[in-house]
């Protein structure tokens, strides 16, 4: 998941749909992220690379829309509903996630476990 | 010949060619009656003329702009539909002249050809990027160039128009969040994409100046102005229909002073582009800088292009079966046959053991997939029953498995494979519609936006979740937080910082009292976790002073040698409200007059007072949650609340620039964290971690 500035980012990401939770005036999603090009990537705990300014999720609600959506902390959103996430702000991003007439977003996420997974899926493949 | 009152005729002029031949009878007129078909269309272009015309009335009537670019907008869409459905009806009538010729001169061959199954295409989420050039991107003055823009979708007979959006140059995309579902689609359907748009700026009224005039303005206007002028006067699209004598004539489109829109890219969507996430597609571009209705596209156009082939969500057939099943690997006669109501949707036979369990979606008793693999043959004829088998083999995993299903007579059997053959052309000719089902949202009807009265500080609009926590136990939470850092270690490679916090425990023995420690070592002090109700923001404007208030005290790192009973003695008062905030949500009241009066004389204190505090938060746990009715909590899960409460509250103070005094949380402290405890440290390390004060975070 590292990246090298001005180059193509690739990564292994899962699709994932989280339906929009209605309380009062709301639509909560059930989880917090961190992150963003405007704050400290130092700071960031489930970044392998210190200085990527990715968007992060860092809570999940229990039983909230994100996690029966199968989102899991530590993620690092890539696209939300096709909006690229890898280079905005942190408040551009929590704009982009909490669209009031939005009921549904569709995220890009990844994490080191899937390409963890392609690459044993991989290696098994080239034994054979 | 020619009725007015018939709104279902064709219009035969007089004295024509046409008419000498119907008199003669060479042609019957029912040749060119309408049928059904053909009335519902003439309706349907009735209807839109009479939309037409009230569109026209309202642009001439229309004395604002914004107005009469919508009255302009529906005109375009109207004059879009007659001509659609126009050619339609003009489609039809060949078709049904050629059907009667044909059907004179030889038999209507074998209707064998096997129509594919119509869908549901959804097309939502448009977005076009615009490609400004950096110096009018980032000019700031001079005027606004705006114009109105919007989309025509078509497919079929189906045209829809997306809302208009007005777009200068402050505006990187184009978007159009409306979501347009066209019901009746074939596989191989066109889906045309066209973006229309017009200047959206002083009033030109085409037409009415002359030429002459219009150049001599120019020239007295200014370069710039005097070219949108110009080009605004330039003759819109018309759009006259002339056909030949069978269809009843139109007339042509009344040129309407008032803004017009000129088609200003357009693309065509098939089948191949449908995915069920977003994609990129080229725009074809007309136009060029010179018109009045320019913008600088980036030249794609980014869509989410769904498709619900019917054979997916409607049931193609049922009936009554008897199935057996025969496993490759066990070999041998298979069992005997049960007795099933089968339902062939989507990719899967569904059986059920009722009729009833289907309405009452009750589970199947076992599904059969039909996918591209699936193999069906018809066997040979049973000999006890003088009735064909259907064969249905899969592959699942490595081995095959056979279905073979039975009906009570030939005719059945002969409609079931009927019906299979179908459902693999649909799937066939559907191709990747048919993997999965794509979801469609039908755009939900919008709530009118509440009036929320503007409330003084953005504490108020905050939104804090809801108090799970309270009601599940701490083995569940203790247990969430063992998988999620086993999880963690799965990954490999721990993360860096967690060696620092291993050198501490070395170090560390037991339950120190270390005033060392990090700032947000006490963050999480806030030992409890609001309701998400309306009336938790009142919480937040004290939870956000004291963490500030904390924050500013623990600079100074002087403060360790505060007794136990100081401690206490400066932990109570706060804690006291807290208590009251932490315990049920029932008992939540507001008090934050008090609890300011407090914290300021906390702070009159000194830091004295206020690193008495902030000790508490050092030693471990047990002794934290002393003074608080919730003592029997462990520790990760007050963390767990403490974080959710200063996350919220700190964005708020963050977002804001809260005239409370607190301060950014961006400045990284960098006070090592030597806070040894002995259990379950590095989770609290995380959420240590995690302090909004040193990154961040928001609550979506």
């Amino acid at each position: 998941m590292s990246f090298v500035p001005g180059q193509p980012v690739t990564a292994v990401v899962q699709r994932i749909e989280i339906q929009k939770l209605r309380q009062g005036n709301n639509l909560i999603l059930g989880f917090s992220i961190g992150g963003g090009i405007d704050q400290d990537p130092g700071q960031n705990p489930f970044s392998e690379d210190k200085t990527d300014k990715g968007i992060y999720v860092t809570r999940i609600t229990p039983g909230g829309p994100a996690d029966v959506a199968g989102l899991m902390m530590g993620d690092k959103i890539m696209q939300v509903n096709g909006w690229d996430m890898t280079m905005v702000t942190h408040d551009k991003a929590r704009k982009r996630l909490t669209k009031k007439n939005e009921d549904v977003v569709r995220l890009l996420v990844t994490r080191k476990s899937l390409e963890e997974a392609v690459k044993h899926s991989m290696g098994t493949y080239h034994k054979q | 010949m020619f009725c007015r009152n018939q709104t279902a005729r064709a219009t035969v002029a007089r004295g024509s060619a046409l008419e000498m031949e119907i008199r003669r009878g060479k042609f019957r007129k029912s040749v060119f009656l309408d049928t059904s078909q053909d009335s519902d269309i003439q309706k349907k272009i009735d209807h839109e003329i009479r939309m037409r015309d009230g569109a026209c009335k309202l642009l001439a009537a229309c004395s604002q702009r914004d107005q009469a670019l919508e009255a302009a907008k529906s005109l375009q869409t109207c004059s879009t539909r007659i001509m659609a459905y126009m050619s339609e009806l003009q489609r039809m009538k060949e078709a049904q002249v050629m059907q009667k010729v044909t059907r004179r001169s030889s038999d209507a061959g074998p209707m064998d050809d096997r129509l594919p199954c119509k869908g549901k295409v959804a097309i939502s989420d448009l977005r076009i990027p615009l490609m400004w050039k950096d110096t009018e991107y980032f000019k700031n003055k001079g005027e606004l160039h705006r114009c109105a823009v919007f989309c025509l979708l078509q497919l079929g007979g189906e045209i829809f128009d997306t809302d208009m959006v007005i777009v200068d140059r402050t505006l990187t995309d184009i978007c159009f969040d409306n979501t347009i579902v066209f019901s009746e689609a074939g596989p191989g359907f066109e889906l045309r994409v066209e973006l229309y748009s017009c200047c959206s700026e002083d009033d030109y009224s085409a037409g009415s100046t002359p030429r002459k005039l219009a150049s001599k303005l120019s020239s007295s206007l200014g370069r710039s102005a005097g070219k949108k002028l110009r080009a605004a006067m330039e003759p819109g699209p018309c759009s006259p229909v002339s056909n030949g004598g069978a269809a009843p004539l139109l007339l042509p489109v009344p040129s309407v002073p008032g803004p017009k829109y000129h088609l200003l890219a357009h693309t065509t969507l098939s089948l191949s582009h449908v995915q069920d996430s977003f994609r990129t597609h080229d725009l074809t571009i007309s136009g060029n800088e010179e018109c009045s209705y320019w913008l600088p596209l980036y030249g794609s156009m980014c869509c989410r292009l769904a498709a619900q082939p019917h054979c997916m969500t409607q049931q193609m057939m049922s009936g009554c079966l008897k199935v057996k099943v025969r496993w490759q690997q066990c070999g041998g006669d298979p069992q005997s046959w049960t007795k099933v109501y089968a339902v062939l949707k989507g990719t899967s036979l569904f059986c059920y053991h009722r009729q009833e369990d289907v309405e009452a979606n009750i589970e199947p008793a076992f599904t059969i997939g039909i996918n591209k693999d699936t193999r069906i043959r018809a066997s040979e004829k049973d000999p006890h029953s003088k009735v064909q088998n259907i064969c249905i083999s899969n592959q699942y995993g490595g081995e095959e498995v056979t279905h073979t299903l039975t009906t009570d007579s030939r005719e059945d059997t002969h409609r079931w494979m009927e019906a299979f053959w179908q459902h693999f052309y649909d799937m066939s000719q559907w191709k990747q519609c048919c993997d999965d089902l794509m979801k469609i949202e039908l755009p939900s009807p919008r709530k009118p936006a509440p009036v929320t009265p503007k409330q003084g500080s953005l504490y108020h609009e905050m939104v804090i979740e809801s108090s799970d926590d309270l009601s599940s136990t701490v083995s569940d939470i203790l247990a969430r937080r063992m998988q999620e850092l086993e999880l963690r270690s799965q990954l490999g490679t721990s993360p860096t910082w967690m060696s620092v916090f291993e050198e501490n425990n070395a170090k560390s023995a037991g339950r120190t009292r270390h005033c060392t420690s990090r700032l947000s070592g006490h963050s999480p002090c806030t030992p409890h976790r609001l309701p998400r109700s309306p009336a938790s923001p009142h919480r937040c404007p004290q939870l956000g002073l004291l963490s500030s208030d904390a924050s500013l005290t623990s600079d100074s790192d002087s403060h360790c040698s505060t007794s136990p009973c100081s401690q206490h003695h400066g932990w109570p008062e706060p804690s006291s409200s807290f208590s009251l905030l932490s315990s049920s949500p029932s008992r939540l009241r507001p008090r934050t007059l008090s609890l300011d009066a407090k914290l300021s004389t906390l702070r009159g204190r000194g830091y004295g007072g206020g690193g008495a505090f902030q000790c508490p938060c050092q030693p471990p746990p047990s002794s934290l949650l002393a003074p608080l009715p919730i003592s029997s909590r462990s520790p990760r899960s007050q963390r767990s609340t403490q974080t959710t409460l200063s996350c919220s509250s700190s964005t708020s103070s963050n977002s804001s620039s809260n005239s409370e005094g607190s301060h950014s949380p961006e400045s990284s402290e960098g006070v090592p964290f030597s806070r040894p405890s002995p259990a379950r440290r590095s989770l609290r390390n995380l959420r240590a971690r995690l302090d909004p004060r040193n990154w961040l975070q928001s609550q979506v």
